[in-house]
């Protein structure tokens, strides 16, 4: 069976028995976390999770069309679910980053954590929001195509009727207002967990490196910022392309009917998150071998 | 018009190639560690073969999976792969015993591979034979190639090793953690330059004419032009001769690779025409 041919087996159907034990085996993991590093490591171990989960609920509401969007028949943007979670999460790491340089040092921490998360939510989907309206620029003035969803036959914000500007035989094209709503919170919740994984390791590596390393804070800051950052991105594929596989394919955005497989994927990052998130932890404690 | 077709459909099992790709891989790592014995810098280039080995063995590992069609395009199975094999690599890297560290990052990608397949599997209900054993072996090769690519730009795969390098300034050597390979973030080009060539040769090549040693071959002239890059960023961390080493061996590489995967596009090919890129159009 070739690629082209082959048809996503996945199915909408929830496996109960699996979602336990993978709750199960998140809190082993944090668990295990709790006994390595109680205290900060356990703190930014959480961190990652919530932010890996937010990841994995943000994704959903995000419109993806892959292939049959760039020939405008089926809604959403032309691309894949991974790219454009990595996309929007990267793209909210750095303004979270920039955020998390320019605060003073003497700040409360916790209002420290809330203005470096929001501001990476704001680059998420300020990044979502450019690309839902310029993707429609090129649908509506390049292509020639109005926005219609396929799915549902008023649009549940507007209210505006879609079967009249459907084509036949597509799924639909374009963005309509809800999926442009969609991908902006999408873009927001995805940034925002993506800033909240990179800020907690931050402050795990600046904490902790210097006493492993044997160097002063100052010089353990590229490390601290690079590391953090790698765990950021790999957490963020990671989390990216299982939600792409929960969604497999494409998603017109919440009022889609795969939109009610959120449960599965959150926790599939909770897991992922918590499994990737004790290796970033560990990697500040002293080891064994 | 004959055609002549060398390998059928399927060619190589594709537990050879996973045994081979393991073995190569481990080897030609381990290679770099005559760095240590010999205190020198010259053998960093096996850093860059393990990587052509693992990418190797890894596109072919995509193939397995992708054929079953997964419906989120096969670009996002080299980004799992580096995803979560980078988590690996950093933390094996951490072993006090440095001899340790690859087998350790083998392990380590294997049982964060194996949960994930499981997950996917099991609570997103993916339900694709190959899945697991997928997801496992492409976390080992992201690991093992991170690795590779470390050696082959610092000459080491040591945790002290990655964040500390030299710098001269006035004719005195001086120890910075800034220009090194984590605190650089040369680790982020090289995690984008082995996800892009594990992803793109089966990406490319599939299709019903897809054949086994034309994938392949693309696998290792795109391991070869990343060899390249790493080859031409190492020149920053480690001496200019050893880095020159690496280039040669990278550019002979994919010299070699490029002729022999046009020749067999070539043979795939119904019929080909070597146009020019600029037409003559004199005479018109």
């Amino acid at each position: 069976m070739s690629a082209v041919a082959a048809k996503p087996a996945a199915g909408g159907a929830m496996n109960p028995g699996a979602m336990a034990v993978g709750i199960i085996l998140t809190l082993i993991l944090v668990g295990i976390c709790y006994v390595m590093s109680p205290g900060v490591g356990l703190m930014a171990l959480i961190g990652v999770v919530i932010g890996g989960i937010l990841i994995g609920f943000g994704t959903h509401f995000v419109p993806v069309g892959g292939a049959p969007a760039a020939m405008g028949q089926a809604p959403g943007i032309a691309t894949g679910v991974a790219m454009l979670a990595t996309g929007a999460g990267v793209a909210g790491l750095f303004g979270g980053a920039w955020a998390a340089e320019t605060l003073p040092a003497t700040m409360d921490p916790m209002m420290q954590l809330l203005i470096v998360v929001c501001a990476g939510g704001v680059g998420g989907g300020l990044m979502m929001a450019i690309t839902c309206m310029m993707v429609n620029f090129l649908y509506v003035f390049g292509m020639g195509i109005p926005p219609a969803s396929g799915k549902v036959a008023n649009d549940p914000i507007t209210g505006d009727s879609q079967a009249e500007y459907k084509s036949q035989g597509t799924e639909g094209h374009g963005l309509p207002f809800v999926s442009f709503v969609g991908g902006v919170i999408g873009g927001t919740l995805g940034g925002a967990g993506g800033t909240l994984i990179y800020f907690e390791l931050l402050n795990l590596y600046q904490g902790a490196l210097p006493d492993v390393m044997n160097v002063t804070a100052a010089q353990v800051l590229p490390i601290a910022v690079s590391l953090a950052g790698m765990f950021a991105v790999g957490l963020f594929l990671v989390n990216a392309v299982l939600t792409a596989y929960n969604i497999t394919g494409t998603i017109e955005g919440p009022h889609d009917p795969k939109f009610k497989r959120w449960p599965r994927s959150i926790v599939a990052s909770a897991v992922a998150s918590a499994l990737c998130g004790l290796c970033a932890v560990l990697i500040v404690v002293p080891l064994p071998i | 018009m004959s055609v002549k077709v060398e390998v059928i459909e399927g060619g190589v099992p594709h537990n050879t190639i996973l045994i081979a790709g393991v073995v190569s891989t481990l080897v030609c790592i381990y290679l770099t560690y005559l760095n240590v014995v010999t205190q020198t810098e010259m053998f960093s280039f096996f850093g860059g073969l393990a990587v052509v080995a693992a990418l190797v063995w890894g596109s072919h590992t995509i193939k397995v999976l992708c054929s079953y069609g997964i419906g989120t395009g096969v670009p996002s199975a080299g980004m799992i792969a580096f995803g979560s094999g980078v988590i690996a690599m950093l933390l094996a890297t951490r072993v006090t015993n440095l001899l340790l560290a690859p087998v350790v990052a083998l392990i380590l990608a294997a049982i964060i591979g194996l949960i994930l397949g499981w997950v996917s599997n099991n609570v997103l209900n993916m339900k694709i034979p190959a899945m697991v054993q997928a997801l496992t072996e492409m976390a080992v090769v992201g690991a093992l190639s991170l690795m590779g690519f470390a050696a082959l730009i610092t000459g080491t795969f040591g945790f002290s090793g990655l964040t500390t390098g030299t710098v001269s300034m006035f004719g005195i050597t001086l120890l910075t953690h800034t220009n090194s390979f984590l605190g650089g973030c040369l680790i982020a080009v090289a995690f984008l330059l082995g996800a892009i060539a594990i992803q793109h040769p089966f990406n490319a090549c599939l299709g019903p004419g897809w054949t086994q040693d034309r994938m392949l071959m693309l696998t290792a002239e795109c391991a070869f032009l990343s060899m390249i890059v790493a080859a031409i960023m190492s020149l920053a961390l480690i001496s200019a001769g050893s880095a020159l080493i690496s280039l040669v061996i990278a550019i002979i590489g994919w010299a070699f690779t490029y002729k022999e995967y046009m020749a067999l596009s070539k043979r795939d090919a119904h019929s080909w025409l070597d146009s020019k890129p600029i037409p003559d159009v004199e005479g018109h």
